[in-house]
This record gives C-alpha cells, structure tokens and sequence, in this order.
C-alpha cells in the first residue's frame, strides 16, 4: 500500500526569515523542556532520567522540524509531510511556539495570542516576526493534522 | 492535565486520542474541560501505567501531572 504524502507549496519570501527564528529557538531548548514539568512525585533519579529522555526526543523532533526545509524548499518552496516525520514535526511546532511565548512575544497577552487579534503594524519588529512565527507553525501543525489520515496520525 | 495558552484545541484532541485511546467525541468533552476549567482528569488506575501516560502526554509538551486518587487514598 503506498504511503500517504502531503506536499505543501510555501510562499519563500515569506516563510525563509522565519527559518532563523526557528533555529534559534531550537538551540535554546537543546538543554532546556518547551514545557517545564512538575514532577515532585517522582524521586530524583527517576526524574532526571525522565528530563534526559523528554529532551532527547524534543531535540529528535525539532531536527525532524529544521530538516523539512531543505534544498526543495529552497529551490521550489515546498515541503512535504509523510508517516515519518508528521508527528515529530507537530510536536516540534509546539515546542517552538511554547518557547515563542516565553521567550519572545511575553509583551502580548495569551487572549491575544489565542485570537490572533493583534495590530501588527504596532509591533516592534522581532516581535512582528516572531508572532508571524508562532502563526505559520500553528498552520503547520493544522495542515498535519487535517490532511494526514488516522492511519498516520491521530490515532 | 492543565490548561496551556498555547496548544490548537485540535493538537489537544489528537493527542488525547492518541495517547489515550480516547474516541473523539471524550477527547473533545476533556479538551473543552482543560480549556474551560483549567484542568481536566484524563485518566485513573494503577500508577505504573498513570506514569507511562503523563510521560507520553509530556512528549507531547502537554502539562500533565501525577496525582493520588483522593478517594482511594482516604
């Protein structure tokens, strides 16, 4: 049975100057969880083989992330999603948006982040840039999640 | 599981449908409880296998926790 295959054309001139702020955000969670964990009821040892393990498999992910844009994005603006790399790169984009919120867009609020609802012509522009990158990799993550079937994703 | 700003009500459904075996009409009723009342609890049993799904849920970057069952601990 052939496997199932998503190709999305990108708009390059777009898309391309987020890819910096995706890196950079990649290198600052190689040591650090996208979304920090309580984890008091577990004793040290076992909670620090669990933080070692949570981070490896966030670090595999975003890799799975950084390499969708490769030479055919450059060349042809697109990527594409299969059954390989569709759940690493959904749980990366939540990573990435998880450390956009704290690291980069801490000045708007989360009704606003949730919405959407934001003069973007009065943002500062690293801000402007790193909202637009929270939004492309939200559409990201709904362009996975609706287009692969339950066969790959979703169950 | 707790509330987060950040993750698509959709992302949240696929992961508990996933991760737990949830059909989508209990993931969609937990996911709108997380969403509108801040936490939601996913699952109860024996803690081995309460660990393995907080783990798998955390994989995911969803904030999950580990807690005593009241009932049972009384």
């Amino acid at each position: 049975m052939k496997s199932k295959r998503v190709e999305v054309k990108l708009s390059l001139p777009v898309v391309a100057p987020l890819l910096d702020v995706i890196r950079e955000l990649s290198l600052e969670l190689e040591k650090t969880l996208a979304a920090p964990q309580a984890l008091h009821d577990l004793d040290q040892e076992f909670r620090g083989a669990w933080i070692d393990e949570l981070l490896q498999g966030q670090n595999d992910d975003l890799k799975a992330l950084l390499a969708l844009f490769g030479g055919e994005f450059f060349t042809e603006g697109v990527v594409s999603f299969d059954e390989t790399n569709a759940e690493p790169i959904v749980r990366a984009c939540t990573a990435i948006r998880l450390q956009l919120r704290e690291r980069r867009l801490k000045s708007l609020s989360d009704d606003a982040l949730e919405t959407g609802d934001i003069d973007m012509e009065g943002l500062d522009e690293q801000v402007r840039k790193a909202f637009m990158c929270y939004l492309f990799l939200a559409t990201v993550q709904e362009l996975i999640i609706q287009h692969l079937d339950s066969s790959i994703i979703g169950s | 599981m707790l509330n987060d700003p950040v993750n698509l009500m959709s992302y949240v459904v696929m992961v508990f449908k996933k991760v737990l075996g949830f059909d989508e009409t209990k993931a969609r009723r937990h996911m709108l409880e997380v969403h509108e009342q801040g936490r939601s609890v996913v699952w109860t049993g024996v803690r081995e296998t309460a660990e393995a799904h907080v783990f798998s849920l955390q994989q995911w970057h969803l904030t999950a926790v580990l807690e005593p069952d009241e009932k049972q601990a009384r």
